[in-house]
């Protein structure tokens, strides 16, 4: 006897359909635009001759440095959410009780409910140098002038970190949580200190969650520039930020798509690399717990 | 006994039982538990601190949001006279939940398609939805104006002219992929065997679905329609460009703002938008813990692994 | 379709860059969004036709709503608010920092943009119409036009005002903080010495293009409509390897935030902008004003009704509602910039309103300004903004 069955993938297809029409169809036609030309002054995009002098322009010195400076926040923005959400993740899946423990992720996802915008705004406000923040320091002496943070590359970080950070710390919570308490109590009564269980169960265990978190931080902020816009003003100058202007205000459509293919291009590749470099620095982890763990991880 | 095995011994009873009443955990908690207390705190406080500055700032009478001039409820008062904004709030949720509602439909037959069909189109679709992800946004938003253009002028297809259609739009790819990722994440966790026995009892698919496969998604289900709502309401990139004056909403709003002024009216919005999106947290984990889900689930399908 | 004989409005000096433009590309080439609708327009005498779908205003009701984009902070919210009470129409804003930007938007949005007022500067004016990117006022519906001084219409853009009624109008200056920057700053030459000395970091531009080359141009005697390729090479140089680093900001409205909360020290600003800034601030000593000397720009912001444009009706009672003389005060009084109406100089002293040596100009002042051109220079200007932004980022 048969059994029904629907047929296979069958479910799938709104979302391949979808998908084809409103991402690879639009994402096909910017890598088409970007072998043509800006057609003088009022045009926007022309293909009749085809080249890849737009991504020489993107490439050209002036605008690597803008693409520098994305990878730049982007990989600096990542590491510190990773050292900043690390212990806190850790705290949260290991020495908080149980009982509050969704309390803290509700605390932690409420930033993340609020407009990314207006948050950023709020930063504004504390950055000000006429601010409270800015004030109070002066009062207590700490600084001698107003706070000069404001415009700067350090308000640019302290806004990405801001931002990205509950997504750092989610998954690392899930990993951290999913290694569970008796994996890290047999390592101990095994010898282990607790640095080395960290080392040697903890993090390897928690792969999984720290890849996660790192892409679901690095890549938004990768294509992120209101942010950097709004607390960095000309120094938070971002990648994202030259893509829009050539479509936003130059009407150069296919420089414009030249540079958006290469943050695509920049993003898979630092990612690839970060892959790489993850999964190098975890070889003189790995063999010990691979045998007995390796399937559960 | 050594001072530091008593120590480890304390240490090792607050992990594995905090709450006990037998060690009081306050006064044996070692050196780097209080540290990691002081960061997990501190980390929390940063998180606020912009959001406690909105809160009060929502109060602020002056002209400019960010002059504090002094403290009433005008702004909120404002917001009944400025039709534009409650437009804009309006519009970004009438959207988000139509996007969230569209992509979490979509997302799970995706989702339970690659959890329970698997098979070579599996490798090639998730390859899709991983580019759909690391795309940024802003790639999406110059992409997507000129083709909804086209569709709509060019084309005619005028549905593509309507603004909150072309938000349903901008913001489904992203959150399509989120919900795939989170419903199969959840399948792929869970046996198939009460879906085969459904089977074997000669339902037909589509009720087994129903019935079976779908009430066991369904955490993930909740879960990536509630992220899919909040990515909707914050998209700002994609909106900006693809968004049709008289349906601008509200993050398009204050990215207009920023430049031309910042009044306190916004703060309030935010206020209000926060209070009732923390209503909305409370009542999903509640219908999540009624539906047996301990905290951490919760985070986890949240979290999407 | 290039055979046709092509008549458009524009100014002069762009003319041949335009005409050359017709001819060496098929319609195709051009944009997309200007074909179908160039090609109406150059086939339609006066080649001001409108698209097929857009709706035409004959006076009938006003709609519901109405969409306007606009520069930033350009209307007393006060005047918008006894429009919709008065006339019914609740109004939209959208805001922009340049021209390029709006027209990028409407450009992009083939008519979808959902906008039914735009406030292009003079010069974009024949450009926007040349691609059928605004359409042609009813001027039955302006009979408050009476009530502008007839100086201010009739422009060389728009010798008919045909597509474009005076909105407001204005020049280019900067503002300095007085505590910061303890001598006296008068020039463009001060301006850029003191933005690499003591304003280093702490100097906003605007987020404009054309008044970031123009201030090297001012600041060095050059026409700043120069074609010529040696100017914009030394322009294109000393603004983004001298220059650039030194800027914190590129920032089209300093009066909005900066000034009031003193995040800089110097700022590139319009007069009518600054005017708020300083007088929101609450610290008008702190602040100085300077038009830009020896040189400086003169723009004029003009109403007009975007194309595809869903509430025509609601627009023109819209632009005609900010004419009458007393909305045209109080506008005045909140932007900071001359409106354009007959008299309203001695009606804004008689009424003792602050600042006003910052709203009307000598005519000593008013010989150092010169309207923009827009001409072949344009692609070079956005490139030279395009490379500032980088380089002041970097």
């Amino acid at each position: 006897m048969p059994r029904l069955r629907l047929p296979k993938a069958t479910l799938a297809l709104p979302a391949w359909v979808w998908l084809l029409a409103f991402f690879a169809a639009p994402v096909a036609l910017i890598i088409w635009y970007s072998f043509g030309y800006k057609p003088g002054i009022f045009g926007t995009h022309a293909n009749d001759i085809l080249s890849l002098d737009r991504y020489a322009e993107a490439l050209s010195p002036t605008f690597f440095t803008t693409f520098a400076n994305t990878l730049w926040v982007g990989v600096a923005g990542t590491v510190l959410c990773l050292i900043i959400g690390m212990p806190v993740a850790y705290w949260m899946a290991v020495k908080v009780p149980v009982a509050r423990r969704g309390l803290l992720i509700a605390a932690i996802m409420i930033p993340f409910w609020t407009n990314f915008l207006v948050r950023t705004i709020g930063w504004q406000i504390i950055l000000s140098p006429q601010g409270w923040l800015s004030q109070g320091l002066q009062g207590l002496g700490l600084i001698d002038g107003p706070l000069e943070i404001l415009y700067s590359r350090t308000a640019v970080l302290i806004g990405v970190v801001y931002n990205y950070l509950p997504l750092m710390i989610l998954p690392l919570f899930v990993a951290f949580d999913r290694v569970g308490e008796p994996l890290r109590e047999a390592s101990k009564d095994l010898g282990a200190g607790r640095l080395q269980t960290f080392l040697r169960v903890t993090i390897p265990l928690a792969r999984p969650g720290i890849i996660a978190g790192l892409l679901l931080v690095y890549i938004p902020l990768m294509g992120d520039y209101i942010t950097a816009t709004v607390l960095g003003g000309a120094k938070g100058n971002m990648a994202g930020q030259m893509v829009a202007a050539q479509f936003q205000t130059a009407q150069n459509w296919a420089l414009g798509s030249a540079m958006a293919v290469v943050l695509i291009l920049t993003i898979l590749l630092s990612a690839a690399i970060l892959g790489l470099v993850i999964w190098l620095a975890s070889l003189p982890f790995r063999s010990h717990y691979r045998l007995r763990l390796g399937a559960d991880a | 006994m050594s001072d530091t095995e008593t120590r480890r011994i304390a240490l090792e009873r607050t992990a594995q039982d905090p709450s006990s009443p037998a060690v009081p955990a306050k006064a044996r908690r070692s050196v780097s538990d209080r540290l990691f207390m002081i960061w997990g705190i501190a980390v929390l406080l940063f998180l606020f601190a912009p959001i406690l500055v909105i809160l009060v700032y929502s109060f602020n009478t002056g002209r400019l949001l960010i002059a504090f001039d002094g403290f009433g409820l005008d702004p909120f008062l404002t917001i009944l006279n400025k039709p534009a904004i409650q437009n804009a709030v309006s519009v970004s949720i009438r959207s988000g939940v139509l996007s969230a509602l569209f992509a979490t439909a979509i997302g799970t037959l995706a989702g339970v398609a690659m959890a329970r069909r698997p098979g070579k189109w599996v490798g090639w679709f998730l390859a899709v939805l991983v580019l759909v992800t690391v795309t940024p946004e802003i790639v999406d938003a110059v992409s997507l104006l000129p083709w909804v253009v086209f569709l709509g002028q060019d084309l005619g297809l005028t549905i593509f002219n309507d603004g909150i259609f072309r938000l349903i739009v901008g913001n489904s790819l992203f959150s399509i992929a989120v919900v795939s990722y989170i419903v199969r994440a959840r399948l792929v966790g869970i046996s198939e065997s009460l879906e085969e026995a459904s089977a074997d009892l000669y339902a037909p698919p589509l009720r087994t679905f129903w019935r079976i496969t779908l009430p066991l998604a369904m955490p993930a289900v909740l879960a990536g329609g509630l992220l899919s709502f909040t990515l909707s309401l914050d998209n700002t990139i994609i909106s900006s460009f693809v968004s049709v004056s008289g349906t601008t909403p509200w993050p398009v709003y204050v990215l207009s703002a920023v430049r031309s002024g910042l009044r306190p009216e916004i703060a309030s919005v935010s206020t209000l938008m926060l209070i009732l999106t923390l209503l909305a947290l409370v009542l999903v984990a509640w219908v999540l813990k009624r539906s047996g889900d301990s905290a951490t689930q919760i985070a986890r399908t949240m979290a999407g692994s | 379709m290039t055979d046709e004989p092509i008549r458009i409005l524009a100014p002069r000096q762009a003319i041949p860059t335009i005409k050359r433009e017709l001819s060496r590309r098929n319609f195709l080439a051009f944009s997309a969004a200007a074909a179908s609708v160039a090609t109406l327009a150059a086939c339609t005498p006066g080649g001001g036709a409108q698209p097929g779908a857009g709706l035409v205003a004959s006076g009938g009701p006003l709609e519901a709503n109405l969409n306007i984009y606009s520069w930033g902070d350009y209307d007393d919210p006060g005047v918008v608010e006894s429009f919709t009470d008065t006339l019914g129409p609740k109004v939209t804003f959208g805001s922009y920092g340049s021209n390029e930007e709006m027209i990028s938007k409407l450009i992009a949005a083939k008519g979808t943009s959902g906008y039914d007022i735009v406030v292009p500067t003079g010069v974009f004016v024949p450009q926007l119409a040349k691609n059928g990117l605004v359409v042609e006022l009813n001027h039955d519906l302006l009979p408050n036009l009476k009530y502008m001084d007839p100086a201010f219409l009739k422009q060389e853009w728009d010798p008919e005002n045909k597509y474009s009624v005076c909105k407001a109008w204005g020049t280019t200056g900067f503002v300095y903080d007085k505590n910061i920057i303890t001598r006296d700053l008068t020039t463009w030459n001060d301006f850029l010495d003191a933005a690499q000395n003591e304003a280093s970091g702490k100097t906003s531009v605007l987020d404009d293009p054309a008044e970031l080359t123009g201030m090297y141009f001012w600041a060095n005697g050059i026409d700043w409509n120069t074609t010529k390729k040696e100017d914009l090479d030394a322009a294109e140089d000393y603004l983004v390897n001298t220059l650039s680093p030194h800027i914190a900001a590129f920032d089209s409205y300093p009066g909005g935030t900066a000034i009031p909360e003193g995040t800089q020290v110097l700022m590139q600003v319009w007069n009518g902008d600054a005017r708020l800034g300083i007088m929101n601030g609450g610290e008008p000593d702190r602040w100085a004003w300077r038009l830009g000397a020896p040189a400086t720009e003169l723009w004029m912001d003009n109403w007009s009704i975007a194309m595809g444009a869903k509430n025509p009706e609601a627009a023109h009672a819209f632009i005609n509602y900010t004419m009458v003389p007393e909305t045209q005060l109080v506008q005045l009084d909140y932007i900071g910039y001359h409106t354009g109406a007959a008299g309203i100089e001695k009606a804004a002293e008689a009424e003792g309103l602050e600042m006003l040596d910052m709203v009307f100009f000598t005519p000593d002042q008013l010989a150092t300004m010169k309207n923009g051109e827009l001409n072949e220079n344009q692609d070079r200007v956005v490139e030279i903004w395009n490379k500032m932004k980088a380089a002041a980022g970097a």
